[in-house]
């Protein structure tokens, strides 16, 4: 048994609602694994693609830079909820 | 883009371990600050009852750059981050933490750096169902070279400062301020996305850098940088930090 909720119906919701076409899904490293699963749901549940991101996910704060241009219009991570940055330092 | 947080909650309930509550019994503490990571925090309130039975109080925050209180990020590593009042600090007798591994714990070690003694942060991973207790000496050693990294600060002519494109991470803006504060010194701004650790050395004309990304890195990375790293805000406070009576400088 899995020991994290993958809330992937929160993912499904939001791709329907946002009618997203390409999304991009991020994972915590040991998080990972779960790609292939995540994957299936998206293209089973949707019509969109998806892309996974290999790179690191230190956190909220580390969303890739980019993707815009290569028509990605959901990023998804996993593991973290909304960072809040300090604006001037630290 | 839009974008989606989910935070991969944990499935179970979770209650601190045996060895967890002896230790807090043994300990007598009557106050501890309570953290956990996201995974954990919408299922404390098992944790909370085992406290309230041993009579011990809890208090805790909403640290700095989270999201909802008694989250621990592993950037909240200055004391400041937490957001615990003065009164507080001094009525705690641990850090509890809920949640597994070492890297967020130790932010609540690296917070402690320049106090003059150290509150014990008693880690609880009900996962694991053990415990770990972890103080100054889990960051002896980084402290001794963050504290060489400060004299070296000092007295360098040419500075490095990393500055991370990463949205999250960037702090280029308030790294120029270091001008101004130190006019006879001669900054070098270098960008990257994720640190290359390997490239640090080929610009072999810095005597010491200065990190702006995440402020763990001018910790736990110190032995990466040769020619040592500090982070920005201590940068800025160098001497001051080196004539405090703290953890850092008995390190």
């Amino acid at each position: 048994m899995r020991l994290y909720d993958i809330e992937i119906e929160k993912a499904l919701a939001k791709i329907k609602e946002s009618q997203a076409k390409v999304v991009c899904i991020q994972l915590p490293d040991g998080m990972k694994p779960y790609a292939e699963e995540i994957e299936a749901s998206i293209t089973r549940e949707t019509s969109a693609r998806v892309l996974i991101w290999l790179g690191s996910n230190f956190g909220a704060c580390d969303i890739p830079l980019g993707l815009d241009r290569l028509g990605v219009d959901l990023f998804i991570a996993w593991g973290h909820n909304q960072f809040h940055k300090k604006g001037e330092g630290w | 883009m839009n974008v989606l947080f989910l935070e991969a909650p944990y499935r179970g309930e979770i209650e601190l371990c045996q060895a967890t509550l002896d230790y807090l019994k043994k300990k007598k503490y009557k106050t501890v600050a309570l953290y956990a990571s996201v995974q954990f925090c919408p299922t404390l309130e098992k944790v909370k009852e085992q406290l309230q039975k041993l009579n011990i109080k809890y208090i805790t925050s909403q640290p700095d750059r989270t999201h909802v209180s008694s989250q621990l990020l592993g950037c909240d590593n200055y004391h400041s981050s937490l957001n615990l009042a003065e009164k507080e600090l001094q009525q705690i007798g641990c850090y509890l933490y809920v949640g597994d591994g070492k890297f967020h714990p130790l932010a609540l070690v690296y917070a402690q750096k320049d106090s003059s003694a150290i509150k014990e942060i008693v880690s609880d991973d009900p996962l694991g169902k053990k415990m770990i207790i972890m103080d100054q000496n889990d960051i002896k050693i980084i402290l001794r070279r963050y504290r060489g990294s400060l004299l070296k600060f000092l007295q360098a002519h040419k500075v490095g400062v990393i500055s991370t494109i990463k949205p999250g991470q960037e702090q280029l803006r308030p790294s120029f301020s270091l001008e101004r504060k130190f006019p006879d010194k001669k900054f070098y701004y270098f960008l990257d996305d994720t640190i290359s650790f390997s490239q640090l050395e080929n610009f072999n004309f810095i005597d010491v850098w200065i990190n702006t990304a995440c402020p763990r890195i001018g910790f736990d990375d110190q032995e990466k940088f040769q020619r040592g790293v500090l982070n920005l805000n201590d940068a800025f406070h160098a001497e001051e930090i080196l004539s405090q009576d703290s953890i850092l400088n008995k390190a």
